[in-house]
């Protein structure tokens, strides 16, 4: 039932023993908020390794509360100590900690995208490197991005922002520049500006989309996405009338955040669970998800529900529109839902589950290509067609 | 120019009043326009290409307007649009390249864009030819006024010869306008030759003893059947007959005169009949960037029915009906209601519709729609000039005919370029 075959008897062994060799998980913090202090699923603190891409995105959108983000912000810290002391090799142990720790500083700022952090950290470490030549710095960013890769694995923006920037460093490093020292400060300059790059990508997406929301259209919207927020919110300033229905968005309640900020706008705003989108959808006129990632086949992986969302929109003929930036183009290539590495989440119930029972807690999923009509990016609206030929011409 | 202003105004007369008929003869007609407004427009020494581009969006705008449901307009605009940048990109290569890298650095435009001197030659060609390429991930990070780097290589290239030889520069100026002149008179003849082109491929297609399905009449298609009848292919055609305006009537008498066996049907014949076609071939009015399909109505019901019965459903377009853009409301924003006279006898239906009499509103409506939207799930297959293709690859095509800037075309009030 949960596998096709009884492999869950095998993979749950397999699970108990390679947990204690992985050093960086985060020991996720005990939900405080709640009166009954009780550890709804003794299963979490078993094997259990928290996505730090997920709680980051819990910590900006979700309703927490402060004494849980206080403690997940310390074990963030804990966990960066016990990583970076794995992660480095002997002698560089500076740097290697440096720009994890550059990384998670520009990551907590909420409106700053996972790429633009990492290639924000990336830029420091060239600024702080010795190198005299490029093939030196080339080698010391590769190594700095590998460690960034493998210290969050299951963010695919933050994987994509990297490569982006190798890629980027590579080619500039092919046109010749007569000075080293020029050539690296116009990384240093372009790697900042990448950040207005990101805040300028949101604009052009948004003005992208606002020919397809027309006078008296119902959006349903999935999760709090910023790039969806942007739309949303200039397609308000142009005074076109619209609502919204919005998805609550268990278990980090992303939705009730989103469902606020469009209340502000005087939006007229809907609040659904999440099982209530099937009984909405006739009334719908488009679907508009963000993407945590695009990937090679032009699908997308976003948090967990789009892919319901898409199936039954696609089966009552509604269009489902993705704004993404380009920066979210990874070369992954999932071929069903447990082909990406996991990310997990714990989810709290309200109530003790017992031991026994195995709780679902992936925080994403993959939806296919077929079940998307349109991409809004920065670089134009595309067709999921069109997302790998965008990745060949950057990669090969 | 008051030559070249008669003549746009008389070609807006006829596009507003719909005497036009098709998008060939638009497209052709559209085209031999702006060069005429090309060849007379006078061109300054620097930036010969941003006044050129002034000149064409100034009365492509107006053109546009005019019709903007015949799409074929708005592609003709945008393709000379991306024809004057790319003879102007291939010249300004060509000139940068003859020149040494002290000239180029020595050159004060160059230090005021980018304060880097050292940028060799073939970092600027290679930065002013990633303009005309439509924004990818490769071009990100790089320098953001790339849509202003185009007429600053121009005339800083322009200017730095200048200081070396001064006839060089009057010629290359005429050189532009001269190439820009020639691009569009190939694309003039690529308009007209599309059809030949087109049925080229007919034999690829068509195989022996199969039965098509067409709607209403395309002179594409026409020549498409006729190609393969000429190769020997033995088909035989149905032909519905595309009511309110029966156009499926001459396409099956022009058949019929070929010597190809023919039957006509209703509209409402097709889904009976659509499981004994082994293919249905139709022109279409516009495609549009996502492979969606602009059609005389009642290709939709076509496209359905053979999608029910997995039939393949192939849409033959000449390139000037291929269109950058996304319809994001294509049966109301894309379509025009024609006469009720095409459907009622106004004789026989004066009391139901007279607007006189009464509440001033009659209780009889005529809505007489021109065109259908075909989503590009339902097509199989694309044939223009350049071959065959899936809807899934009409962005390339795009991204190869038209430049990412002139998708609006508007003039800039800025004096940017």
């Amino acid at each position: 039932m949960w596998h096709r075959s009884a492999s869950f008897i095998l993979d749950k062994n397999q699970n108990d023993t390679v947990y204690p060799a992985d050093s960086v998980t985060l020991t996720p913090p005990p939900p405080s908020s709640i009166s009954t202090p009780q550890n709804p699923n003794p299963n979490l603190n078993r094997n259990m390794s928290m996505s730090a891409y997920y709680q980051t995105r819990a910590a900006h959108h979700g309703v927490v509360t402060s004494d849980w983000l206080a403690q997940s912000q310390e074990a963030a810290t804990r966990a960066v100590v016990t990583g970076g002391q794995e992660i480095v090799d002997g002698g560089k142990s500076g740097r290697a900690f440096s720009v994890i720790d550059e990384f998670n500083n520009w990551r907590k700022q909420p409106d700053l995208a996972e790429a633009v952090a990492a290639i924000r950290a990336l830029a420091a470490v060239i600024r702080n490197s010795e190198a005299k030549t490029m093939m030196e710095l080339e080698i010391e960013l590769k190594k700095a991005s590998d460690s960034l890769k493998s210290w969050d694995t299951t963010s695919i923006s933050l994987t994509a922002g990297c490569d982006l920037f190798m890629r980027y460093v590579t080619r500039t490093s092919a046109l010749e520049y007569e000075d080293f020292n020029s050539a690296r400060s116009r990384l240093i300059e372009r790697a900042e500006k990448f950040g207005e790059i990101s805040y300028k990508a949101r604009k052009i997406i948004a003005m992208l989309s606002q020919d397809f929301i027309f006078d008296g259209c119902t959006i349903l919207v999935h999760g709090f996405s910023r790039v969806v927020m942007e739309v949303l919110k200039m397609a308000a300033q142009n005074k076109k009338l619209f609502r919204v229905l919005c998805t609550e968005g268990r278990p980090d309640r992303s939705g009730l955040r989103l469902a606020n900020e469009l209340a502000k706008l005087d939006v007229p705003v809907k609040l659904l669970i999440d099982s209530a989108v099937a009984y909405t959808m006739d009334e719908v006129d488009m679907v508009f998800v963000g993407a945590d990632g695009v990937v090679e086949s032009g699908g997308i992986i976003n948090m967990m529900g789009t892919y319901q969302i898409a199936l039954v929109a696609h089966s009552m003929n509604k269009p489902v529109y993705v704004a993404a930036e380009s920066y979210k183009f990874a070369r992954l290539y999932p071929l069903d839902q447990k082909d990406m590495g996991p990310a997990l989440r714990p989810i709290d119930f309200g109530v003790p589950i017992p031991s026994k029972v195995e709780v679902e807690t992936s925080a994403r999923d993959y939806t296919p290509p077929q079940y998307l009509t349109l991409l809004f990016t920065d670089l134009g609206v595309l067709t999921p067609s069109v997302v790998s030929d965008e990745l060949i011409q950057l990669y090969l | 120019m008051p030559d070249t202003q008669v003549l746009v105004n008389d070609f807006l007369n006829k596009l507003k009043k719909r005497k036009i008929e098709g998008s060939q003869a638009t497209a052709r007609q559209t085209a031999e326009l702006l060069r005429s407004v090309i060849s007379q427009q006078r061109v300054p020494y620097t930036n010969q290409a941003g006044a050129l581009i002034d000149a064409v969006k100034a009365v492509g705008e107006q053109l546009i307007a005019a019709n903007p449901v015949e799409l074929a307009v708005g592609n003709i605009v945008r393709r000379v649009l991306h024809i004057i940048r790319e003879e102007d990109l291939s010249l300004t290569t060509a000139a940068i390249g003859g020149l040494n890298l002290s000239a180029v650095s020595d050159d004060e435009n160059d230090d005021d864009r980018d304060g880097d001197s050292t940028l060799s030659a073939a970092a600027v060609a290679a930065a002013a030819r990633s303009t005309l390429r439509p924004p990818s991930l490769q071009t990100l990070l790089e320098d953001t006024p790339v849509s202003a780097a185009v007429p600053q290589t121009s005339s800083s290239g322009g200017d730095s010869e200048g200081k070396s030889k001064s006839a060089d520069k009057s010629s290359r100026s005429r050189k532009l306008k001269h190439d820009v002149i020639e691009a569009v008179n190939e694309l003039i003849q690529d308009i007209v030759t599309c059809h030949e082109q087109i049925a080229e491929q007919a034999v690829e297609h068509i195989h022996q003893n199969e039965v098509i399905l067409t709607l209403g009449s395309s002179r594409t298609v026409l020549e498409f059947l006729f190609a393969a009848k000429e190769k020997k292919r033995s088909f035989r055609v149905f032909v519905a007959e595309g009511a309110p305006r029966y156009q499926g009537h001459l396409l099956a008498k022009e058949l019929v005169a070929r010597g190809l066996q023919t039957t006509l049907i209703t509209d409402s014949a097709v889904f009976a009949m659509i499981s004994r076609v082994n293919m249905v071939i139709v022109g279409a009015h516009a495609v549009m960037a996502n492979g969606g399909v602009i059609a005389p109505v009642g290709m939709n019901l076509v496209a359905l029915a053979a999608q029910k019965h997995a039939v393949p459903f192939v849409v033959l377009a000449g390139s000037h009906k291929l269109c950058p853009l996304y319809p994001h409301n294509p049966e109301v924003l894309l379509n025009e209601l024609r006469s009720p006279s095409e459907l009622l006898d106004f004789g026989e239906f004066s009391d139901c519709m007279d607007f006189g009499s009464g509440s001033g509103s009659p209780l009889l409506h005529v809505v007489n729609p021109a065109f259908d939207y075909v989503p590009p799930k339902l097509v199989s297959l694309f044939i223009t000039d350049t071959g065959g293709h899936n809807p899934s690859y009409m962005y390339r095509l795009i991204a190869d005919y038209y430049s990412a800037d002139d998708l609006v075309v508007q003039r800039r009030a800025t004096a940017g370029n």
